[in-house]
């Protein structure tokens, strides 16, 4: 019984370990505007880059899709070359994938990022205050 | 059997009825699928992780059949978990997997423990023995789910935080979800909770044979 117990602990700690190693190791952290303007002059090679599409920002041309994003303090334009998702749109959190030329963001990947709210059309958010009766 | 089915069939129900967020549309449906499976799966390995120690302790054959039935049905709920979320990904965030994401990766790996505790099953022929290993594989497992459920806040990635079982949320009692589309969200997890324990008993009787069998030999000759 005795060995079982110290076997289990023992694996459960080496198991906690690893995943954590394995998740911090794999992960892909993105940058908000802040933090790449920061180090904008070490950013030379390709990073992800993540804010909100600001609104009356975004314009065509032939080729690319401009916009700007910012976490609510800073802001960097983004000239991006790829495909849109479908739910690109103003106000949106936006990650993405490309490199910096100047001041300018080079992205050629996007993916959308949606946040934890879920509003139906009628809009109405659930507070507890409503329902304590 | 009939009885899986009518729930499936509820849950589906809930599924089809229920309101969508306005800005996600349609893809949002996911929610009722996604969620509560994720949370049937956390329940089913806790179970598995709870009833596999007390099998190692106690060698009670009824215990390892609850730990098996648990995981096999947590298995289902894991595979669920991750197709509708990849589809809802595809639809939200334009892809369908996202490489960097340690939630993402961790369920996956969730996914393939189970699917290496349902295989551990087959390794040996001595029932007893299966037990006791597969029974470590249940509590070592155990350990990804605080991980997955708090990677959100530990790693910045694409995928959301959570809406219900968050800090906020408990400490508010106001969650950032519309009334309506919450009251469907509980009620697919009632259904989904119900379908569970339905599969759960379905698989633990198939266990019981096998260990019926295995204790009584004689009796299979019979057959």
């Amino acid at each position: 019984m005795k060995k079982n117990l110290i076997f289990i602990i023992l694996g459960l700690v080496l198991v906690t370990f690893a995943s954590l190693r394995l998740a911090n190791n794999n992960t892909v952290y993105y940058f908000t505007t802040t933090e790449a303007l920061e180090n904008i002059d070490l950013l030379d090679e390709r990073v992800k880059l993540g804010g909100f599409v600001m609104q009356d920002s975004i314009s065509k041309n032939a080729t690319n899709t401009l916009f700007n994003i910012t976490d609510g303090n800073t802001v960097i334009s983004i000239n991006f070359d790829g495909y849109v998702p479908e739910l690109f749109q103003e106000n949106m959190g936006v990650i993405l994938d490309g490199v910096f030329v100047n001041d300018t963001f080079l992205a050629d990947n996007m993916l959308v990022k949606h946040d934890n709210e879920y509003i139906s059309e009628d809009g109405e958010v659930y507070d507890a205050k409503n329902y304590s009766k | 059997m009939k009885k899986i089915l009518i729930v499936v069939f509820l849950w589906m129900l809930v599924i089809y009825s229920g309101p969508f967020d306005g800005t996600q549309g349609i893809s949002s449906k996911f929610l009722y699928m996604h969620v509560p499976s994720v949370w049937i799966a956390y329940l089913a390995y806790s179970i598995t992780f709870t009833y596999s120690i007390r099998y190692l302790f106690s060698n009670s054959p009824k215990f390892d059949s609850i730990a098996v039935s648990n995981a096999k049905s947590g298995l289902i709920f894991t595979a669920i978990t991750l197709i509708s979320g990849s589809i809802w990904g595809k639809l939200t965030w334009g892809s369908w997997w996202v490489w960097g994401d340690a939630r993402l990766n961790l369920t996956a790996i969730l996914f393939l423990v189970y699917l290496g505790y349902i295989a551990s099953r087959k390794f040996n022929s001595d029932l007893n023995t299966i037990a006791k290993n597969s029974s470590y594989i249940g509590i070592f497992g155990i350990v990804q789910i605080p991980i997955i459920h708090f990677s959100v806040i530990w790693w910045r990635s694409i995928h959301q935080q959570a809406s219900i079982l968050s800090q906020e949320t408990i400490a508010s009692g106001n969650a950032p979800i519309s009334s309506d589309i919450l009251i469907y969200l509980l009620i697919g997890v009632i259904f989904t909770t119900l379908l569970h324990f339905l599969l759960v008993s379905k698989f633990s009787k198939l266990l019981d044979i096998q260990w019926e069998n295995y204790l009584n030999p004689s009796s299979r000759a019979k057959i």
